[in-house]
């Protein structure tokens, strides 16, 4: 029998939550640098009020929710599931202060977007937006996906290695770099920040070889960088990166969104000498098979088409949106409206695959992710071999992620539960998109793009889509994030306080 | 004389329509396949120029569609105010061949230009910060400090640890 829910549980979730709005205080922070080296003085109290208030509300729950009490594995899900929330609403202040979006729910849609890394956008007018708002939508992306809320707040604010363990799982990252749990949360940090500064002079330098002046260029570098490495895919202008019209920024993002999609764990060891393991690891494997086939699927149905013709044309619309959408980040290079209007259904429904299925585990991506197909993929392959075989033989199979892994009926089957969510959570968005009068692969695709924190999008979200959409997606989006699990977790906490009450 | 005062507005309103021959963005971009290869004309803000040695891109924003414009960089120089958060920039008129994935650029959606003016200069926008807005930030965050040392003072009191500001210090 589930116990029922106690004063204290709720404090310890409360409690923790207070550690979550110091932070995003302190963020809201950082974009009032940007408005003073653009003389953008009027946009400086925005984000002063929205600190402020993550302040003041960090203060009060922290001072009346104290409790010294450690966390367990059902506060740490919850506490993750309601920091995405909380922060994301947060922050929106500042976006909502700006008018850069029509309503206070498109600023929380903006915000979500961003914390999730998916960059789906409702802003208006991105062309005249001021630097320190275009800053805090990607700095939002680079924070809350490619970092992770969650290990900045340990890394700044770790009180003990259990508590940190847990709300560690709960925001879907799994530990096993270093010893230390906050260390390891440093060590996210640290590959974060270098692949930020490679992913800066990156673009930076293509973006001044396409015709950029040097401080546009480093501006749009650092925002396209932290997008790209959080697979988040906003966007300093409204025509994303074709507004460059540039092949080397294409190849810069290209390099920027494959490193992204990486697992941290590979990361880590690759840069500590292990070369090698980037062949042998199941993902990486996974992700190359499905970005050589979707590829060249893709490419195959637009040049039959006599859509695009030429070989780098080819590349820069076909291979790289594959990528943008394989990898979960959502760069764009054709008009939304392109992609519902022109786009052939076969090429459509093939990104929406490449979308659903996603990046590496602990990487910055979405989606069900390499490592649970690549598992899924072996069993498969393992039941096919067993059948074939004599009844006396014994099937063992494994996958090599980092170090050799048993494929075990628990890992089978943990994958396949993730998997078996995401497309019941995929029917249902695409059901409820559909009937709002959307044809079903854009409702496919948009939904998939939703649901995996891409971004790409056919021209369903814009500011003018109806309200129960844009919920919708909130919904899809931040349930996408924390790998469905840590929702229904949260789900039946509630579902529990209703019916059993709280008791002291 | 009612009916000639009538007879004279309508006149005169007729006259203030601007030419309708130009073709907006979303247009151009929603019914991409019916203007391919064909001579448009786009009127629009300039959000973008990009130098490419004898060429350059111009993005030109109509109607929330921004596209990109190839003309001669000597054109482009023309233009003295790109679009941000404090201009508007210079309004142009594009006529040129559309095409919605050219060959030329990799499959871009874009208009090769043939004629380029510049019809009106950009300007600054002024962008004072809002009364209300500043006071109210002065308030919430003098309120947030205050708050913050009320409560380390409570916390001091009743010897209860807060974890902040004490954990960062």
């Amino acid at each position: 029998m589930i116990p029922a829910v106690t004063r204290e549980d709720l404090k310890i979730i409360g409690y923790n939550l207070g550690k979550i709005c110091y932070v995003t205080g302190a963020v809201l922070f950082l974009p009032i640098i940007v408005a003073v080296i653009y003389s953008e003085f009027d946009t400086i109290p925005y984000f002063l009020i929205g600190s402020a208030i993550a302040f003041i509300l960090g203060c009060l729950i922290s001072h009346f929710l104290y409790t010294k009490k450690e966390m367990e594995l059902k506060h740490a899900v919850c506490m993750a599931a309601l920091a995405w929330l909380l922060a994301p609403i947060l922050a929106s202040v500042p976006i909502l202060l700006s008018n850069a979006t029509a309503s206070g729910l498109d600023a929380c849609f903006e915000s979500v977007s961003g914390f999730t890394g998916t960059g789906l956008t409702l802003t208006l007018d991105i062309d005249h937006l001021s630097h320190s708002i275009n800053f805090l939508r990607h700095f939002l992306q680079f924070f809350g996906d490619g970092i992770g809320i969650i290990v900045v707040s340990l890394s700044i604010l770790g009180k003990t290695e259990m508590s940190s363990v847990l709300a560690f799982k709960g925001e879907t990252k799994d530990m096993g770099m270093r010893p230390s749990i906050v260390r390891t949360s440093r060590m996210i940090i640290k590959i974060a920040v270098t692949f930020l500064i490679i992913g800066t002079i990156l673009f930076t330098v293509a973006g001044i070889k396409a015709g950029l002046d040097p401080g546009t260029a480093v501006f749009d570098g650092l925002n396209h960088s932290m997008t790209g490495y959080a697979t988040g895919g906003f966007s300093t202008h409204s025509q994303n990166l074709l507004y460059y019209h540039s092949v080397w920024v294409e190849v810069a993002a290209i390099v920027v969104m494959v490193i992204g999609a990486i697992n941290f764990n590979l990361h880590y060891v690759v840069l500590g000498g292990r070369r090698r393991e980037i062949l042998k690891n199941i993902e990486v494997r996974v992700l190359l098979f499905m970005l050589l086939t979707f590829g060249l699927l893709v490419s195959a149905n637009l040049l039959f088409t006599n859509f695009y013709t030429s070989g780098e044309a080819l590349f820069r619309k076909c291979v790289f949106h594959v990528i943008s959408a394989q990898t979960t980040t959502g760069f764009q290079t054709v008009s939304p409206s392109h992609f519902m209007l022109l786009w052939p259904v076969f090429s459509m429904v093939l990104l929406s695959a490449a979308m659903v299925i996603g990046g590496s585990a602990n990487s910055t991506s979405g989606g069900i992710k390499m490592l649970r197909v690549g598992v899924l993929l072996k069993s498969f392959w393992g039941d096919v071999k067993r059948a074939l075989l004599p009844k006396t033989a014994v099937v063992r199979g494994s996958f090599h992620n980092i170090e050799d892994t048993p494929l075990t009926d628990t890992v089978i089957k943990g994958a396949a539960m993730i998997t078996i969510s995401y497309l019941i959570l995929f029917s249902v968005g695409t059901a409820i998109t559909a009937a709002h009068g959307y044809g079903l692969e854009d409702s496919m695709f948009e939904t998939s793009s939703a649901l995996g924190n891409v971004g790409l999008s056919c021209g369903i979200t814009s500011p003018s889509m109806p309200a129960m959409l844009k919920v919708t997606y909130m919904f899809l989006m931040w349930a996408g994030k924390l790998e469905i699990m840590a929702v229904f977790v949260l789900f039946g906490f509630v579902i529990l306080c209703l019916r059993k009450g709280i008791k002291k | 004389m009612r009916r000639k005062v009538c007879f004279l507005a309508i006149i005169l309103l007729l006259f203030m329509i601007p030419p309708v021959s130009a073709e907006s963005g979303k247009e151009l971009v929603e019914n991409s396949v019916h203007f391919d290869n064909k001579v448009v004309t786009l009127r629009g803000e300039v959000v973008g120029v990009l130098t490419r040695g004898d060429s350059a891109w111009v993005n030109v924003l109509d109607n929330e569609v921004a596209i990109g414009v190839w003309c001669r960089a000597n054109d482009a120089k023309k233009v003295s105010v790109i679009g941000d958060y404090t201009h508007i920039g210079d309004t142009v008129e594009v006529v040129g061949t559309f095409h919605f994935a050219c060959t030329e650029h990799g499959g871009d959606l874009d208009i090769h230009a043939e004629n380029f003016t510049v019809l009106a200069s950009g300007k600054v926008v002024e962008r004072a910060p809002d009364l209300l807005t500043v006071l109210l930030s002065a308030v919430l965050v003098a309120l947030a400090i205050f708050i913050i040392f009320w409560l380390r003072r409570l916390r001091e009191e009743k010897s209860k640890i807060v974890p902040w500001p004490m954990s960062w210090t």
